[in-house]
């Protein structure tokens, strides 16, 4: 028994070696990658007569089969270590090169498989180019080019911004209904000269695709017709907020402790992780200015956000947040005004390289304030612009739908 | 008899006495711990795990976290806490820089990479002003590439934003910022058995303050612990530190006893 093994192990062998060793140069090396086994079709293995072990994937429709290393190599095409990310392949006696050439196969050097979200270079070395930015631990830094508008909330000056754990994710259930979870802890950022910050301790919004019509108007003008109107309600509330502005009349404290508000996604994505939505609700907060002293009131806040990927991988993000608030005192403290709180940000991300399997990404950002409620700062907008650089950490592939 | 035998011989973290098997080894990185020594009394609550891959074995994120790590001393009214300190460490078998233009493409080095987040560090001495550090996170390279938490020797710049508050109250004197225009090297040497703990850090750079200027500041700790004994398997440490921080133009030294009161057991300790 086992010496019939050995005989069909060896004339295996043979073949293999004579269908891929013979072919096989050194294809790691070429300046053009070679193209990459498909991560959800069966890979094989096979040894050679040298011993070395060999991925092979072959395609039924195109008749072509792929054959890669079961290793890494190095710059002389040397194999060094076993392969990473790659599944699991047993060598086998059921590769028959013969038998393929007779049914019209080419056999072709490839790239091994990798899951999905990653990729290998010539050498065969794993290396992720799917990122979401949507589960993250980030920091960066960043500089206000120019002084747009003359105003005590504008000038040349720089950023730090953090974010100390973004997760995303989505729950699937019946019919295609979905629940999208965003929990962001301990995300801010504070300019220097002049001074400002936001920081918001902790953050938490659900999106949810309905299924079942809220209204179902049947309309009997012609053809009698149903028209469904989904409203794709969720929440939206955030916790210890802090906002803080320095102008020539002292500093202000804006202490949001609670908000709470009602969303409508007006669009989302099939995936969920994009969306257009309007939210509305309310809030407890505190200020604090060197004029006027304490105050708390109750926040009325309505906002308008669009959240969305540019492309497939993650590589590109567009946010903008246009939010109004209004403040209502406990004890007012001017009457002549109508006291509330304008903004407008824009903001696109993209990486533009990973290190380690961890992105690096370029930010450009817009933002624009107007507001009255701090004495010193004109009631009218002011502008800034940002250019920087986050560091992320963890930012996974996306979870192949 | 043959089996107790054997197994006290395949643990080597395990000892043996006639009353039966002890721990001689520690995890110092999973703990709720309290300290009395010459700058205070204190405590801290520290856990530290790691995340593996099935389908990339090299690959570990080594993940600590230290919550409340406070020390008070009453006689002279000086307190030191921190809500939060956070390291994160990726530790890979290949480090490299991926370049996503066109087909992407990477450049292998050989580094670990990681970061360290710190939040809600709040400190006075007696009726100085009391300075709150809401923010400190740095970008960290480690080149000992440990694949454990016994070892790292990292460096990076930080980010961090701090507050000054005014005497005697909660109001803000002023905000010191340092957009990454500071650097850290951190070193952490443990030993195999978890017995002895050596800490080092610098900091220097400079920081923005909201008087307008940038000021330099540098910031340098060092602390030794070792365990002499332990009480119903719950290690005491003896431990000393030193620290030295510029903008207090302050230099400190403290030494005083840790005592675990909760322990996650080496796992290394045979439970037989």
């Amino acid at each position: 028994m086992h010496a019939a093994q050995a005989m069909s192990f060896a004339r295996d062998a043979v073949r293999v070696a004579i269908a891929i060793g013979a072919l096989h140069a050194r294809p790691a090396l070429a300046d053009v990658l070679p193209p990459m086994m498909d991560p959800d079709l069966p890979v094989h293995c096979a040894r050679d007569a040298s011993g070395f072990v060999w991925r092979i994937q072959c395609d039924e429709r195109a008749k072509v089969c792929l054959y890669a290393p079961n290793d890494e190599l190095d710059t002389d095409g040397n194999r060094t270590k076993p392969l990473e990310r790659a599944r699991e392949c047993t060598v086998g006696d059921t590769f028959d090169r013969d038998k393929l050439t007779a049914a019209g196969y080419v056999m072709k050097p490839g790239r091994a498989d990798a899951p999905f979200g990653w990729t290998r270079d010539d050498r065969g070395r794993v290396f992720q180019v799917d990122f979401d930015l949507r589960r993250r631990l980030y920091f960066g830094a960043a500089y206000s080019p120019q002084k747009v508008l003359e105003n005590p909330l504008e000038s040349t000056r720089t950023s730090f911004d953090f974010g100390l754990l973004v997760a995303e994710w989505t729950n699937h259930g019946e019919n295609g209904a979905a629940t999208r979870h965003r929990l962001h802890l301990f995300e801010g950022q504070v300019h220097v000269q002049p001074f400002s910050a936001d920081v918001t301790a902790a953050h938490y919004d659900i999106s949810h695709r309905w299924t079942d019509a809220l209204l179902r108007i049947t309309t009997f003008t012609g053809t009698p017709q149903r028209h469904d109107l989904v409203l794709d309600l969720g929440l939206w509330t955030e916790a210890g907020g802090l906002e803080l502005r320095r102008s020539a009349l002292g500093d202000s404290q804006l202490y949001k402790h609670a908000t709470a508000q009602v969303t409508v996604d007006l669009w989302q994505s099939d995936d969920m992780e994009s969306f257009l939505r309007f939210r509305t609700g309310g809030g407890l907060e505190g200020q604090h200015d060197d004029v006027n002293g304490y105050r708390s009131a109750l926040t009325e806040a309505s906002a308008l956000d669009l959240d969305t990927q540019l492309d497939d991988k993650g590589f590109q993000y567009l946010r903008v947040e246009v939010s109004h608030e209004v403040p209502r005192y406990f004890t007012p403290y001017r009457t002549d005004v109508f006291v509330q709180r304008f903004r407008a940000r824009a903001q696109y991300e993209t990486i533009v390289l990973a290190i380690n399997d961890q992105p690096l990404t370029l930010r450009l950002a817009a933002g624009g304030e107007k507001r009255n409620d701090i004495p010193g700062i004109p009631d009218k907008w002011a502008f800034v612009l940002d250019a920087g650089l986050r560091f992320n950490l963890w930012a996974p592939p996306h979870k192949r739908s | 008899m043959l089996l107790a035998a054997s197994t006290a011989a395949a643990a080597p973290c395990t000892g043996e006495s006639a009353r039966g098997p002890f721990p001689t080894c520690f995890d110092p990185g999973n703990r709720l711990s309290v300290t009395a020594a010459t700058d205070g009394f204190g405590g801290a609550v520290a856990l530290r795990h790691e995340i593996h891959f099935v389908d990339e074995p090299d690959l570990v994120w080594k993940l600590e976290h230290v919550f409340f790590d406070t020390t008070y001393d009453g006689f002279r009214d000086n307190f030191d806490g921190t809500l939060y300190k956070g390291r994160f460490f990726r530790h890979a078998r290949n480090g490299h820089i991926v370049l996503p233009f066109g087909d992407p493409s990477g450049v292998f080095l050989h580094s670990d990479i990681g970061a360290i987040f710190e939040v809600g560090h709040l400190s006075w001495r007696g009726m100085d002003p009391a300075s709150l550090g809401i923010v400190k996170t740095a970008l960290l390279t480690d080149v000992t590439r440990s694949k454990d938490f016994r070892t790292h020797l990292a460096i990076g710049p930080v980010g961090s934003w701090d507050v000054d508050l005014a005497p005697a109250s909660v109001k803000v004197a002023d905000h010191h910022i340092a957009p990454f225009s500071a650097g850290l090297v951190e070193l952490h040497l443990e030993s195999d058995d978890g017995l002895s703990i050596l800490n080092v850090r610098g900091e220097a750079g400079t920081a923005w303050h909201t008087s307008g200027q940038w000021h330099s500041f540098a910031l340098g700790e060092a602390d030794l612990e070792r365990i002499v004994l332990a009480i119903n398997d719950r290690p005491i440490a003896l431990y000393g530190l030193a620290r030295y921080d510029s903008a207090r133009a302050e230099a400190t030294a403290a030494i005083g006893v840790r005592i675990v009161l909760v322990a996650k057991t080496d796992q290394r300790v045979s439970r037989l």
